[in-house]
């Protein structure tokens, strides 16, 4: 017992250090834009992760993550445009019983969407899910008194990156125990069988319905933040390709897996973001010649087709199989590099040109599809992130079906 | 006739307009019955959402735009040759070139992306499909016109003229009336140009009798007019151009031929058979990578004819994303009529415009695009299998 | 004794479509029993299972487990009472180790709450280990404990039926329901399934309703056996009677073996 509590609360200890530490890199970036980023990114890892205890840990195909995020953020913004004035509190308890109120509303809708869709199973639920985000946003569209499409604004801002840092790691460990305890199985359980997993006793709706509320809940305080750290909102932040990024997120990371949905989260931020903002010497948005951007398209193409065969086909060690993998990818970027140069020097196909910063959405959707075509699990599959991790990826042979022939 | 105003629980229904709102919602539910057949027929032989479906559909819309500025209506030539003449031939060959051209694409998009997702699980095979969807859009976004959305129903569609059905005519005395201004308003207005002879009606040089009977021409236009709107309201009748009626009909047309393949030819019957038992079929000797390239192919150019009458004779403008919503409801519509059902997705796609077009009329036209989803939920709470489809049990 | 039967079937039917795929089944299972669920294939011996553990619901008749009527009570619900099974296309938790699997079969026993495991406080880490000590006895009797940490889909055929009885077991079940547990292994793990499936019966005071194709392993195990085809009874008493019945051997010889 008393070693019990000595890591419970050395863990406390060091996620609070962990909040310092983002908080005080974050002010101490001195832009306002990093900040932003930094705090967003923070924000997906908390969405990737709850999205990923539904889909990846119940195994329920819910695409439509934005909605509660978007239930969350709306419900913070209108209870303090509603309330703040008349009660000022100390703006950081303010943001955190908004945050308890958004993670309320966002679990209440995680109700009204789990309940229904109990009956519903794989491809019928995610476009349930869509469509319900759509109607939230819809609706939110035709309410004046939240402005409509142009949105409305509020007060007081709090930008608190500590409490950003905060609901990640509550987020991560709140899943983590799941899989450590017992009450985790039951989960698994309906994700790989339900009819197994109901004959076994497990309540299959009672915990479809923990698994939406719960995910629904930490996406719901997530949105609570964002709606205090902009002091704005409508209804276009909360779009479908919200919902497809996260959904991106998880997958790329591997189902199941929370730190890969973690990390997913950060990597896949940041890849559509900074091209946002990547700026030539003289504050040009970078432009990109038609030649180089087909010659990217062939070479991820051939890439894609290359990496599939030796999948496939090559039965050799796995160190040896790396060595391919990386020479066939280092080779389809240096193909690309000298045939989009020879082209663009030559100018063949012309002097169109297209800005960077259009591709983040491109890029995002063949990043899907190249996970999905060669690594269907997700990069981390259902492993997760750990030193012990690192080390059999680099050993020689990681054979786990020897052992168990017999 | 009274002037059908009902107020009911604080809505206003004009029940004037039903009928033309009948029809509008059955000719935006012929397209989405087009489009919710590609769905159908996909889920029905591969059990994939073919959520690229929209964008195929999108794509569609672009080739017969494109094709239409090959026979010289682009916005460069129309301002070098604003009479360019459009003809029904000029159509024809529109609508094949974007169902060759949507068939094709189908069948990349299916040998390259869900071919090798074929013993994955549904799940990834549907996250490919969301992937393959979300790349046509944003790179469509980076390829393709889209700003200003170009529309080129105006300078392509020759049958603009509308065709009046009255259903119920206004009053007699109000269309007499009607008939009598009409031609005092010609007389007068005879009268005056004649006085006028060529000079213009602000000329300092018209009398002032002259001037009177321009006012008293003037007058008898705008009665004319106020009959017109009297004879409008009292009226119920139905309005509908050339094009759209065209539409309609080709849209039955393509149905049947539809039918056609899938229920009288031998790869119908394969397709069928692939639909019913994937297993089995296989191991019947069906080469069930041709039925599913088939399939493909007549669904996606079974859009590409959706894309390209929308396009014409609706005058929808194209964007790059415009495939995203139409697809979504065509495929609430695939569901709402029972997924995997052919005559189910015609239904549902007819029953869809419908239920859309009633919310307009109802007065909700912002949550016209709600609809959908609204259906979509209700139904499979209800009757998860849909109305035509069978839910199926699973054996354990 | 007028002990009431644990598990009575009541004139059990049950209709898909056109096919009535159980038809009007009656029979009683005494506790202790080692009762044997025999017929040709598709002769509805799994819908049977399916009906007395809420998989489908009956068409019409009524199921009783220790004089309740359970017809109709979901699955879950059913285990709770009592009553587990193994699945003939054996529907293991695939992704999940072996030691986990049986784990969850033991959960639905369990004391704390979410909010426990979610916070992973000390009395679901108890719970937990537990739960584990357990499912590790369970391995032993089924001869899996050396493989408890492999992946589930990893084990060889045998192992995972042998996987879903210790799964099933861990339920701790009244009446243990057995879907062709001896299907697809050979004569040596046949035997080592024999006795398994005896230590069940006689250390853990199971009842015991399964069914097998293989007649010889039924006949050496059961102690009553019936009989279905198409639906429909054709015969009902013990090994001997049945192994000379005209109407088995017309039946099963109607279908080529
Ligand atoms: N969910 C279902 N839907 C339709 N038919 C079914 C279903 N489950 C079982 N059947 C049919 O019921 C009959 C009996 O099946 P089953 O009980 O599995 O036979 P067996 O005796 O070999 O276990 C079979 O013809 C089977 O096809
Ligand atoms: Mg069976």
């Amino acid at each position: 017992m008393g070693k019990f509590w000595t890591v419970r609360i050395a863990s406390v200890v060091a996620a609070l250090a962990g909040c310092f530490i983002f908080q005080t890199v974050a002010t101490n970036l001195g832009n306002d834009y990093y900040l932003r980023l930094f705090l967003l990114a923070g924000l997906y890892v908390t969405l990737s992760v709850s999205l990923n205890l539904i889909n990846g840990i119940t195994g329920q195909f819910s695409i439509g993550h934005a909605a509660f995020y978007m239930i969350g953020a709306y419900t913070a913004g209108i209870l303090t445009r509603a309330y703040y004035e008349q009660q000022p509190l100390l703006p950081e308890l303010w943001l955190v019983i908004m945050m308890l109120a958004g993670g309320l509303f966002a679990a209440l809708a995680g109700l009204l969407v789990g309940l229904p869709s109990l009956r519903l199973k794989g491809d019928y639920l995610a476009i349930v899910t869509l469509g319900f985000g759509e109607i939230i946003r819809i609706v939110a569209t035709n309410q004046q008194s939240v402005g409509g499409s142009y949105g409305f604004s509020f007060g007081p801002k709090v930008v608190a990156p500590w409490m950003v840092c905060l609901l990640a790691i509550i987020t991560i460990a709140i899943c983590r125990n799941l899989l450590k305890s017992a009450h985790g199985l039951p989960f698994l359980a309906v994700r790989e069988d339900e009819i197994a997993a109901s004959a076994m006793g497990v309540n299959v709706t009672k915990t479809k319905v923990a698994a939406f509320v719960l995910g629904s809940a930490l996406a719901g305080a997530a949105g609570a933040i964002l709606a205090l750290n902009e002091g704005y909102l409508n209804p276009d932040i909360f779009k479908m390709d919200v919902s497809f990024l996260i959904l991106t997120m998880v997958v790329l990371g591997g189902t199941g897996s929370i730190t890969g949905s973690a990390l997913a989260a950060i990597f896949l931020f940041l890849t559509i973001e900074i091209p946002r903002n990547i700026q030539t010497a003289d504050g040009q948005k970078v432009q990109i010649t038609l030649a180089s951007l087909l010659m990217a398209g062939l070479a991820i193409a051939i890439a894609i087709s290359l990496l599939r065969k030796i999948k496939d086909h090559f039965h050799g060690p796995p160190n040896q199989r790396l060595i391919r993998n990386l020479g066939v990818i280092g080779g389809s970027i240096a193909g690309a590099i000298v045939l989009s140069m020879i082209l663009n020097a030559t100018t063949v196909m012309g002097d169109k040109t297209f800005e960077f910063d259009k591709l983040r959405m491109v890029i995002l959707s063949i990043m899907l599809l190249v996970v999905m075509l060669l690594r269907p699990q997700g990069v981390l599959a259902h492993h997760e992130f750990s030193w012990d991790f690192v080390k059999r990826l680099f050993r020689k042979d990681h054979d786990d079906k020897a052992e168990v022939a017999s | 006739m009274e002037n059908l105003l009902y107020v009911w629980a604080g809505l206003e229904f004009n029940f004037s307009t039903l009928p033309q709102q009948l029809v509008n919602g059955l000719i935006t539910g012929a397209i989405y019955a087009l489009i919710a057949l590609g769905y159908t027929m996909v889920y029905g032989v591969l059990r994939l959402i073919n959520f690229a479906h929209g964008e195929v559909f999108m794509l569609g819309g672009y080739v017969a735009l494109f094709v239409s500025w090959g026979f010289g209506f682009s916005p460069e030539a129309l301002q070098k040759n604003p009479d360019a003449q459009s003809s029904a031939l000029i159509l024809v060959i529109m609508i094949l070139v974007a169902m060759a051209a949507c068939a094709l694409i189908g069948a990349i998009i299916e040998y390259f992306a869900y071919r090798p997702m074929r013993n994955q699980s549904r799940i990834a095979a549907l996250i490919t499909a969301i992937g393959v969807s979300l790349f046509l859009q944003y790179a469509g976004q980076i390829f393709l016109p889209n700003s200003p959305p170009p529309s080129i129903a105006q300078q392509v569609n020759p049958y603009q003229e509308n065709l009046k059905f009255d259903l119920i005519s206004a009053p007699k005395e109000t269309r007499d009336a009607y008939t009598a201004a009409k031609t005092e308003s010609d007389n007068l207005k005879q009268q005056f140009e004649t006085a006028l002879n060529g000079r213009s009606q602000f000329d300092d040089t018209l009398t002032d009798a002259e001037k009177a009977l321009g006012t008293q021409a003037q007058e008898a236009q705008n009665k004319v007019s106020a009959l017109e709107g009297e004879i409008a309201q009292k009226s119920v009748g139905v309005t509908i151009t050339v094009g759209k009626l065209i539409m309609l009909v080709t849209v039955i047309v393509l149905m049947l031929i539809l039918r056609f393949l899938v229920m009288a030819t031998p790869a119908g019957r394969a397709m069928r058979a692939v639909s019913h038992d994937f297993e089995s079929a296989s191991l019947m000797g069906i080469n069930v990578n041709k039925v599913i390239t088939f399939t493909f192919m007549l669904g996606s150019a079974l859009a590409g004819a959706g894309a390209m009458m929308l396009v014409t004779f609706e005058g929808t403008a194209i964007h790059p994303f415009f495939g995203l919503q139409l697809g979504v409801k065509a495929f609430v519509a695939a569901v709402l009529g029972g997924i995997g059902n052919i005559p189910g997705a015609v239904l549902g796609g007819f029953l869809m415009g419908l239920a859309e077009t009633l919310v307009v009329w109802a007065g909700y036209s912002n949550y016209k695009d709600a609809v959908a989803f609204v259906i979509l939920i209700v139904v499979l709470l209800l009757k998860p299998g849909g109305i035509l489809g069978s839910s199926k049990v699973e054996k354990v | 004794m007028s002990e009431s039967p644990l598990l009575k079937l009541d004139q059990a039917t049950i209709q898909f479509g056109g096919l009535i795929a159980v038809n009007n089944v009656s029979f009683e299972l005494n506790k202790g029993d080692l009762f044997g669920l025999i017929g040709p294939n598709g002769a509805g011996k799994t819908t049977c299972f399916n009906i007395i553990t809420g998989v489908y619901k009956p068409t019409s008749g009524k199921i009783f487990f220790r004089g309740r009527d359970i017809s109709g009570v979901p699955s879950n619900k059913i285990a709770q009472e009592g009553i587990c099974r193994t699945f003939q296309n054996i529907r293991l938790f695939q992704a999940l180790s072996v030691l986990e699997n049986v784990v969850v079969g033991g959960f639905l026993r369990h004391k704390t709450g979410l909010f426990s495991g979610l916070t992973l406080l000390p009395n679901a880490i108890k719970e937990t280990d537990h739960l584990r000590e357990e499912a590790m006895k369970l391995l032993e009797v089924v001869n899996l404990s050396h493989v408890a940490n492999h992946r589930s889909a990893d084990l060889p055929y045998g192992m995972q039926r042998r996987l879903e009885i210790a799964r099933a077991m861990a339920t701790q079940p009244d009446l243990l329901l057995l879907d062709e547990p001896a299907a697809g292994m050979n004569p040596q793990e046949k035997d080592e399934l024999k006795e398994v499936v005896y230590r069940i019966r006689d250390e853990f005071d199971k009842t015991v309703l399964l069914i097998e194709h293989d007649m010889k392993f039924v006949m050496g195990l059961c102690e009553r056996i019936f009989v279905l085809d198409r639906g429909l009874e054709i015969a009902h008493g013990p090994p001997e009677d049945i192994r000379s019945n005209p109407k088995v051997i017309e039946a099963y010889l109607g279908e080529p073996v």
